[in-house]
C-alpha cells in the first residue's frame, strides 16, 4: 500500500511538472504576442518564493548581450494565479536603465522600449512587488534597427 | 486453512500486488504521456558521451545562467536587411551533408549555423528555401535529443503556406530557445555552448560577406563590436578546453579573435533618458560606444572569418 501511494505521489509530481511546463509555454506565447508587432528574441521564466519581511525582495537575474543602434522591447507578464505582481528592471552594470514599475509615481507599464547605443552585457532583474511569491514571464523582443 | 497463513505465500502475494501496482501506474503514465507533444522518457535518454564530463572551471549551475543572447538568429539578419543589402543564397551553409554529422558536438554546432541561416531566410521571407533548413535542423535536433522542442510539422506548414510569417519566426526562435534551455538544464551546457557558437559564427560570416560585397560603415562597426561578444564567447568556450573538440574550436576561433586586437572601442558616458513615444515608455541610452576599425583590419577579419567558418562547416 505504501509503495502504491509512493507511485501515485511520484506520478502526480510528474504530471504537475508537465502542466507547469505547458503553462509556461502558453504564458510565453501570450506575453510575446502582447508585446505587439515586434520580433520575439528571448523569454525569462521566473518563479520566486516570498521574501523575508523587511528584507530585499527576491529577484531573478538574466544576463544578455544587447547591440548598439537597436531598439529592444522588454515586456513583463504576471501569471494569472501569481500572488505577487512582477517588475522587470534593466541594468547596465549597476546603473538602472529602465523599469516596468516607477516606484516614485506608482506608474506601471506592461513593457518599455530600450534604444541601445552601446553593445555589451546587460542584466535583467525580475522581482515581485513587496517581495510576494509569484510567477511571471519576461520577454525580450527586437523592435527595429535605429 | 493453514496454507493461508503460510509466510512464503504471503510474501509472494505481496510481491504480486506490488508488481501489479507498478504495472498499473506505468501503464497510466504511458497512456497519458503518449498523447502529448513531449516524448517519452526513453527518448530523453542521453548517451554518456554527450553529458558534460571532466572538471568545469565554472560550475554547471553557473553555466546555466551565463550570458544569454550572445548571438541571435534574427538580429544580424535584421541589420543586413535594414541596410538594404540584397538576399544571397551564397551566404547560406549547405544542408546536403547533414547525415554525415554524426557526433553530438558537430550536430550542436551545425544546429546553431542552420538556426542563423533560418533567421536570415525568415527575415527575407524566403519561405521556399526554409523547408531544407527546418528539415536539417530537425535531423540535428533529433541527433542531440532535443527534437521534441522543434515543431517541425507546424513550421513546415507555415513555410509551405507562405502565410503567418510572424508565427514562423516566433516558433523558429522559440524552438531554438527551448532546445538551448533544455540542454542547459540537462547538464549539457557544452552542447548549448556549441549551438550558440554556431549562431554567432554564421552571424559574423553573414555580416562579413555583406561587408565584402556591399561595404557600409554601419556593418563595419557591427563587425568591430564583435570583439566584445567574442570575449564573452571565448570565456564560455574556455570552460570546456579540456575536451579535444573544444580545444580545436578555440584554436580556430582564436585566429579570428586575434584579428580584433587592434579594434578600439571607446565609451562616451551619459545618463539614460526616459521619454514617452505614442503613449509608450521609451528609454534612450546616452552611453554611446564607438568603434574604430581600419579598412585593412576589416578586410583581414572578413578573410579569416570566411576561412574559419568554411573550415568549421566542412568538419
Amino acid at each position: 500500500m505504501k509503495n502504491i501511494l509512493k507511485y501515485i505521489f511520484l506520478s502526480l509530481i510528474f504530471f504537475a511538472s508537465e502542466i507547469i511546463a505547458q503553462d509556461n509555454v502558453e504564458l510565453v506565447a501570450q506575453c510575446a504576442a502582447s508585446a505587439g508587432n515586434v520580433t520575439y528574441l528571448k523569454d525569462f521564466i521566473v518563479k520566486l518564493d516570498a521574501g523575508i519581511p523587511g528584507g530585499k525582495p527576491p529577484s531573478a537575474k538574466f544576463s544578455m548581450v544587447l547591440s548598439k543602434n537597436t531598439q529592444y522591447r522588454f515586456s513583463i507578464c504576471t501569471a494569472p494565479d501569481s500572488e505577487g505582481e512582477a517588475i522587470l528592471q534593466l541594468f547596465d552594470m549597476n546603473v538602472l536603465q529602465g523599469s516596468t514599475y516607477i516606484s516614485s509615481t506608482g506608474k506601471e507599464f506592461p513593457f518599455f522600449d530600450f534604444k541601445c547605443q552601446k553593445t555589451g552585457v546587460y542584466h535583467v532583474f525580475i522581482s515581485f512587488k513587496e517581495g510576494k511569491p509569484g510567477e511571471s514571464v519576461g520577454i525580450l523582443s527586437f523592435v527595429k534597427k535605429l | 486453512m493453514l496454507h493461508l497463513f503460510n509466510p512464503q505465500q504471503q510474501i509472494q502475494r505481496a510481491m504480486i500486488k506490488r508488481i501489479f501496482a507498478l504495472l498499473v501506474v506505468s501503464l497510466l503514465l504511458f497512456a497519458c504521456k503518449s498523447g502529448g507533444e513531449r516524448k517519452t522518457e526513453d527518448e530523453f535518454e542521453v548517451p554518456d558521451d554527450i553529458v558534460n564530463e571532466g572538471v568545469l572551471e565554472i560550475s554547471e549551475e553557473v553555466m546555466q545562467n551565463i550570458v544569454q543572447n550572445i548571438s541571435s538568429p534574427v538580429e544580424m539578419a535584421s541589420l543586413v536587411k535594414s541596410l538594404n543589402a540584397d538576399f544571397s543564397g551564397k551566404y547560406l551553409a549547405p544542408t546536403d551533408k547533414v547525415d554525415d554529422l554524426t557526433t553530438s558536438y558537430q550536430q550542436a554546432f551545425h544546429l546553431g549555423i542552420y538556426a542563423a541561416d533560418l533567421g536570415y531566410l525568415n527575415i527575407y521571407n524566403k519561405t521556399n528555401s526554409v523547408i531544407d533548413y527546418i528539415t536539417a535542423i530537425k535531423t540535428l535536433a533529433d541527433g542531440v535529443r532535443v527534437g521534441q522542442f522543434f515543431d517541425f510539422t507546424t513550421l513546415k506548414r507555415l513555410a509551405q503556406s507562405n502565410q503567418n510569417l510572424d508565427s514562423l519566426m516566433y516558433i523558429s526562435v522559440h524552438s531554438f530557445n527551448q532546445m538551448d534551455k533544455y540542454l542547459r538544464s540537462d547538464n549539457r551546457s557544452n552542447l548549448s555552448t556549441l549551438m550558440v557558437t554556431g549562431v554567432w559564427m554564421e552571424g559574423l560570416y553573414l555580416a562579413t560577406q555583406v561587408a565584402k560585397s556591399d561595404p557600409h560603415p554601419e556593418i563595419a562597426e557591427r563587425i568591430g563590436e564583435q570583439k566584445i561578444i567574442m570575449d564573452q564567447l571565448m570565456l564560455i568556450l574556455e570552460n570546456y578546453r579540456s575536451d579535444k573538440y573544444f580545444r580545436k574550436l578555440i584554436e580556430d576561433l582564436t585566429i579570428i579573435k586575434d584579428e580584433f586586437d587592434d579594434v578600439t572601442i571607446t565609451i562616451k558616458k551619459g545618463e539614460p533618458v526616459a521619454i514617452e513615444e505614442d503613449g509608450m515608455l521609451v528609454i534612450v541610452q546616452k552611453d554611446v560606444s564607438m568603434v574604430e576599425i581600419s579598412d585593412d583590419r576589416l578586410n583581414s577579419i572578413i578573410e579569416k572569418t570566411e576561412q574559419i567558418r568554411n573550415k568549421l562547416i566542412s568538419n
